[in-house]
């Protein structure tokens, strides 16, 4: 059930109570009860010895006077003589009991031989059914109509004496009604206690007497326990039964099971209300406990469940100074920290969102925009609240609509993303309706039962026309240098060739000075178709592709210095090659960085014996420094900027030949490679060429 | 001279290449044959009288007037009575696109003219002795 603490917590402590009370209530009953009957029990048994023994007692008077009438003398002479004698004085004896007590309804003298001579009273017995005794026999209760009564028989002898040795002559007869005295059943039934009954009969059973009427018998067991016992008669009764001593008879006496119990009961009725009352106090306590108790909880629960709901600024009130006292202040430091951890992380992201210079927006799995930054106002033209709830498609050109839904919906569906997780070039619409090129970076990420999307989108206009004006360039410098290459050599090769064939053709009508000349032209329309040669590979490598891969550094320094080693071979040249570390790079480009370098290394070490050119690497920093070192003519260390300019030469044309570019050219490949490229040296003591590769395996 | 005298058909609209061209080929006796067409119209002209002989080699300049020598070299190699004609590229161009498209339309050997004498006589003779005196065409 789910009950809130205040109801659960007096319901269990009433309910524990209740318990308690209904405990000690029924055994509180048990033991009245169980006294109330033991009381009863004790007063029946004693009731019911007490009227055994009265009734006892009142027999025994009557067999006295049945002893006595039958040893009167003119009894004894009447019945010795058969009734021919003493008539008078017998009939006076039967008179004298018969009228004795109310309850002596007949008197009767009966001879040997059964037959009944004199009799006086109300009533006409018969015939006797018991024998007669020498110590009056009590008869059994013998009912006729609604009248009970009784005999009480004593044999008459001869002589009036006891039976030693006299003869029989007939027998005296009392017959007398159940009679109690009102006194003597207030007396026992008060004994008994109340409500008692008293009940006279057979041992054997019918009839049997309240002393009023004639009742049913009481059943056998009651009859034959010596206990009180309970049976059923129109009600729950408690019966002790006793034997009447000198008689056939029995008495019970007994009180309906109510009477007994009606202590118990009023002792339940009594208890009852103070249980209650018990109960209902300590309800209301526990009521007013968990009050105590779940009131400050509440209103930590109702401080949570708003915190919840994002009133940050929510405190809870708990005055106390226990351990709800201390949950409720935590409670509220804890908050406060929440509260500050939160604002402090929306004062930063505001921060990095309001001042990005980029749009962020955020659209749910619907596609509708949630949140709308500065940025994405200037860029889109669109104000926030123009945006927030619309759908993306307002910012899109037509025809990405239907790609934009389809691509939600797979993403939310099956989270396979074709824009999602990257950056992508798309076109974007403004408020004004126009077009512009745009580079959005799209996340998802799972938010409450849903998906959130993140996009932060740059406006990539100006990138693009600084692209279409690169590709311009580009376009013209290739037209510029196809027009160097084709246009600018033509004439030149013309200039050679003519130059040539006059030399050859005409050398006798030439004097000395005009062939000399002539020696000159040529020279320099060679040095001028070099230049412009490597002019045209230099500006060919800013526009090449890079073609990255993995490349055998030692390998590749083996076969240029073999080429090097073999156009040098008029000199003794020492080249070696160390164990260099692969790199990663294109394999041509790199060549021709490691064949400028050796080439240059030879160039300027003509003319020393022996002449050393190693090639070699080291580690430096996690990256593989390769170098070229010779003991050639070095370079004088002021001059070390100009070296990879391009047609910066530090040594006069006599010297040393070159247009000035093979370095440039080295500079741009490994600069175009990300790496860095250096030079040390000294004049007349050599020089020494570094260059790094990124990805290379130091 | 008629085309079916044709050994070597030289389309160049730089006289002074021409002559340097000539010059060469003449100094290994290459050159009693030859025609030379001074733009690409020329060239293509030469062709559509095209009956009898055809040159053993065309020796073909890039950059022309009218027809420039990749147009040439295409309606050549487009043509079936004449892709089977050797076409030699002879140019200034160093120029990756202008070499790797040449291929591309059946040029049969890409040739840079050297700026310097020596070395552009040298490469223009070796050619014409290869192509007339030692390839062997389809009869």
């Amino acid at each position: 059930m789910n009950w809130s603490i205040e109801r659960k917590l007096p319901l269990f402590v009433a309910g524990l109570l209740l318990a308690v009370v209904l405990v000690l209530l029924s055994i509180g009953f048990g033991e009245v009860r169980r006294a109330s009957r033991d009381l009863a029990n004790e007063r029946l048994q004693r009731a019911s010895q007490q009227l055994a023994e009265a009734l006892q007692r009142s027999l025994a008077q009557y067999r006295a006077q049945a002893a006595a009438l039958a040893s009167d003398a003119g009894v004894v002479a009447f019945l010795a003589s058969h009734g021919r004698r003493a008539h008078a004085r017998a009939l006076s004896a039967l008179d004298h009991i018969a009228h004795d007590t109310v309850s002596n309804i007949a008197a009767e003298l009966w001879d040997s031989g059964g037959r009944l001579l004199l009799r006086t009273g109300r009533l006409r017995a018969g015939a006797s059914s018991i024998p007669a005794s020498d110590s009056a026999a009590v008869s059994p209760l013998i009912r006729r109509d609604s009248i009970l009564y009784y005999e009480v028989v004593h044999a008459v002898r001869a002589d009036g004496k006891g039976p030693q040795a006299t003869s029989v002559v007939g027998r005296a007869r009392l017959v007398r009604r159940i009679n109690l005295s009102a006194q003597a059943r207030a007396m026992l039934t008060g004994l008994a206690g109340g409500d008692a009954l008293l009940l006279l009969g057979n041992a054997a059973g019918d009839p049997w007497t309240d002393f009023a009427t004639v009742v049913p018998a009481p059943p056998a067991t009651v009859l034959r326990s010596a206990t009180p016992t309970s049976y059923e008669r129109g009600e729950t009764k408690r019966a002790s039964a006793a034997p009447v001593p000198g008689s056939p008879w029995m008495v019970i006496v007994e009180v309906p099971s109510p009477t007994i119990l009606a202590p118990a009961r009023a002792y339940l009725r009594r208890m009852a209300p103070i249980a209650a009352v018990v109960v209902l106090i300590g309800a209301l306590g526990a009521w007013w406990g968990s009050r105590r108790i779940t009131t400050p909880l509440r209103e930590v629960t109702r401080a949570s469940e708003a915190i919840a709901a994002g009133d940050l600024d929510r405190r809870v009130q708990v005055d106390r100074t226990d351990e709800l006292g201390r949950l409720g202040r935590s409670f509220n430091a804890m908050t406060e920290q929440v509260a500050r951890s939160l604002q402090h992380s929306e004062t930063m992201l505001r921060g990095v969102t309001q001042t990005a210079h980029d749009a962020i927006i955020a659209a749910d799995a619907e596609g509708l925009i949630q949140y709308w930054n500065p940025g994405a106002a200037r860029i889109f033209g669109y104000d926030t609240a123009e945006v927030l709830g619309k759908p993306l498609t307002m910012l899109m050109p037509q025809r990405f609509h239907d790609a934009h839904r389809s691509g939600i919906r797979r993403y939310v569906e099956t989270l396979q993303a074709r824009v999602v997780g990257r950056t992508v070039e798309l076109a974007g619409r403004r408020k004004d309706g126009s077009e512009f090129p745009l580079e959005l970076s799209l996340g998802a990420a799972p938010l409450e039962g849903g998906m959130s999307f993140t996009g932060v989108i740059r406006d990539i206009t100006e990138r693009k026309r600084m692209e279409e004006a690169l590709r311009a360039t580009n376009a013209e410098l290739e037209s510029f240098s196809y027009s160097v290459s084709h246009d600018l050599r033509a004439p030149l090769r013309a200039i050679h060739g003519f130059a040539r064939i006059l030399l050859e053709d005409h050398n006798a009508q030439l004097d000395l000075e005009a062939q000399r000349l002539l020696g000159v032209i040529d020279q320099n329309t060679r040095r001028m178709g070099q230049l412009i040669d490597d002019l045209l590979a230099f500006s060919r490598l800013g526009r090449q592709e890079i073609d990255t891969s993995r490349v055998d550094m030692r390998e590749l320094a083996r076969t240029v210095t073999d080429d090097v080693r073999r156009a040098e071979s008029d000199r003794p040249l020492e080249i070696t090659v160390d164990a260099l570390p692969p790199a990663r790079g294109d394999r041509a480009l790199l060549r021709q960085v490691v064949s400028n370098l050796v080439q240059n290394a030879a160039k300027f070490t003509r003319g020393r014996t022996p002449a050393r050119i190693e090639v070699g690497s080291r580690p430096d920093r996690g990256q593989t420094v390769y170098f070229v070192k010779d003991n050639g003519a070095g370079f004088d260390e002021r001059y070390a900027g100009k070296l990879f300019g391009v047609f910066q030469r530090l040594h006069r044309a006599e010297e040393f030949e070159g247009t000035g570019v093979g370095l440039a050219i080295v500079q741009r490949i490994v600069q175009r490679h990300g790496g860095r490229v250096w030079a040390e040296g000294k004049l007349d003591q050599g020089a020494t060429f570094y260059f790094t590769l990124p990805g290379s395996e130091g | 001279m008629r085309p079916h005298e044709v050994e070597i058909l030289l389309v160049e609209d730089n006289p002074n290449d021409a002559e340097l061209t000539l010059r060469a080929l003449k100094q290994r006796n290459l050159a009693n044959q030859l025609f030379l067409c001074r733009d690409g119209a020329e060239a293509i002209a030469f062709f559509a009288e095209g009956v009898g002989p055809v040159p053993k080699v065309v020796l073909l300049d890039l950059k022309l007037p009218k027809v420039d020598g990749l147009e040439v070299l295409r309606r050549l190699k487009a043509d079936v009575r004449t892709k089977a004609i050797p076409v030699v590229v002879l140019t200034s161009s160093r120029e990756e696109p202008d070499i790797a498209r040449a291929y591309e339309l059946g040029a049969n050997s890409y040739i840079v003219k050297p700026v310097d004498f020596d070395a552009f006589a040298r490469a223009v003779s070796e050619v014409g002795l290869y192509w007339l005196l030692l390839n062997h065409p389809p009869q």
